[in-house]
């Protein structure tokens, strides 16, 4: 899933990054490169799996080796009969079977190499200031802007929904049955929050106010 | 913010990647399309013979066995070894100095201030406040540079960058005691779910 929305992304990654200042950096030289770094994935977790599924195969290798160095019997299987039975392989074994086996690992070397390749950017948008780098998860920026917009539409918490993405930020609001709501007050409101707010990159934004009200709120 | 290798990450997990799809699609290859099966049979026998070969040739004096076995258990011991110390290099980074450097007086010696004068003095000024659930306060050494990472988890609908200007006017009244600028990063978070999704939505 977050493969998918990486891909979606990658023209945002680009024009994020051209908004370096190009001075020094009064935040402290390194400043620069600890936000680039905080805004992307460090791939630690596939890491750990991938260095694991290494780790696993080469310590049974090892041990079939190492039983084989010292002339003892295998535990599996000798290496040997192994090399033999790879060598014949569409014999021996069912289509199905061997077809299944490859498309798995086929599978697992795509997520591997896709986690590689891909940009990885999380969730998160960066706000400027003068002494420190500020990072902001995209969640929080989207409970500020849905309380902006519950205030503006005079609604309840539940009627407001907010959806912050790289480069767009949706809201969503359901009015009260009965009592209409200004669009345009919602968008003027979410507008001058993240003015004020001033993220980095800058969303731009869409108000969907519902047509079916909600009774009783 | 912490040393994890990222290019290193990157390129390990690229190889092992490309590697296991190669290899997943001969598989398929193989399972689906007979010519494929009749080339891998030529080919394969002619390197496992070639190996077998070289087994036959390196043979322990006076035994069966080829000492190429104990070469390749040593060569498997020392990938394992090679993947516990990348495992072992991520999220390194923490350090316990926040200021280390010779005073320049007429005495000899240096001046040595913890991390725990700036994590301490933060975390107490930021407890007070009702607008955050939760406040940590990280060092960790960058590039031999010593620098502090200030998480903050907000209550819903707080606005993050008056938060930020609080907090970054806090660190600049801590520049004042300690002496130095220390570079600063200010992490404001949604909590452990929000590393796991790219959008994120809020009621």
């Amino acid at each position: 899933m977050n493969n998918a929305t990486d891909v979606r992304s990658k023209g945002s990654h680009a024009a994020g990054d051209s908004s370096g200042a190009p001075g020094p950096d009064p935040r402290g030289a390194g400043m620069r490169r600890i936000l680039d770094r905080e805004t992307r994935s460090s791939r630690a977790g596939v890491s750990g799996i991938a260095a694991i599924l290494v780790v696993v195969l080469c310590g049974y290798g090892l041990l079939e080796s190492a039983v084989r160095a010292i002339g003892q019997p295998p535990w599996l299987i000798d290496p040997e009969t192994a090399a033999e039975r790879i060598i014949a392989l569409p014999q021996g074994m069912s289509p199905l079977l061997l077809g299944l086996i490859g498309a798995v690992t086929a599978m697992v070397g795509l997520f591997f190499f896709l986690n590689a390749v891909l940009p990885g950017r999380r969730a998160r948008h960066l706000l400027s200031d003068p002494r420190a780098g500020v990072v902001v998860d995209d969640e929080v920026i989207a409970s500020a802007l849905a309380r902006r917009a519950r205030v503006a539409a005079n609604v309840i918490q539940e009627q407001v929904m907010v959806v912050v993405s790289q480069r767009q930020v949706t809201v969503n609001v359901r009015p009260t049955s009965g009592v209409p709501v200004s669009e345009n007050a919602v968008l003027a409101a979410v507008l001058e929050e993240l003015r004020e707010m001033d993220p980095v990159p800058m969303p731009e934004v869409r108000v969907n106010v519902a047509t079916a009200g909600v009774i009783g709120a | 913010m912490n040393n994890t290798p990222r290019i290193l990450n990157r390129i390990l997990i690229g190889i092992l990647g490309l590697k296991m799809l190669v290899i997943g699609l001969l598989l398929v290859l193989l399972a689906t399309v007979p010519a494929v099966g009749s080339w891998w049979q030529h080919w394969s026998a002619g390197v496992w013979s070639g190996m077998s070969r070289l087994f036959q040739r390196t043979g322990i004096p006076g035994r069966d066995e080829s000492w190429l076995w104990a070469v390749m258990a040593l060569l498997l011991v020392l990938v394992i070894a090679a993947m516990v110390a990348w495992v072992a290099q991520q999220g390194k980074g923490r350090s316990s100095l926040l200021v280390a450097e010779d005073d320049a007086g007429d005495f000899p010696g240096s001046v040595r201030i913890g991390g725990g004068v700036a994590e301490q003095a933060l975390r107490a000024a930021l407890a007070e406040r009702p607008d955050l659930a939760g406040a940590t306060v990280a060092t960790y050494e960058i590039r031999g540079e010593p620098a502090l990472k200030i998480r903050l988890q907000p209550r819903h609908g707080v606005a993050p960058h008056l938060l930020a200007a609080d907090v970054s006017a806090l660190v600049e009244a801590l520049d004042a005691v300690v002496g130095q600028r220390t570079p600063v990063l200010i992490h404001i978070s949604a909590g452990a779910r929000s590393r796991f999704s790219r959008e994120e939505r809020v009621r």
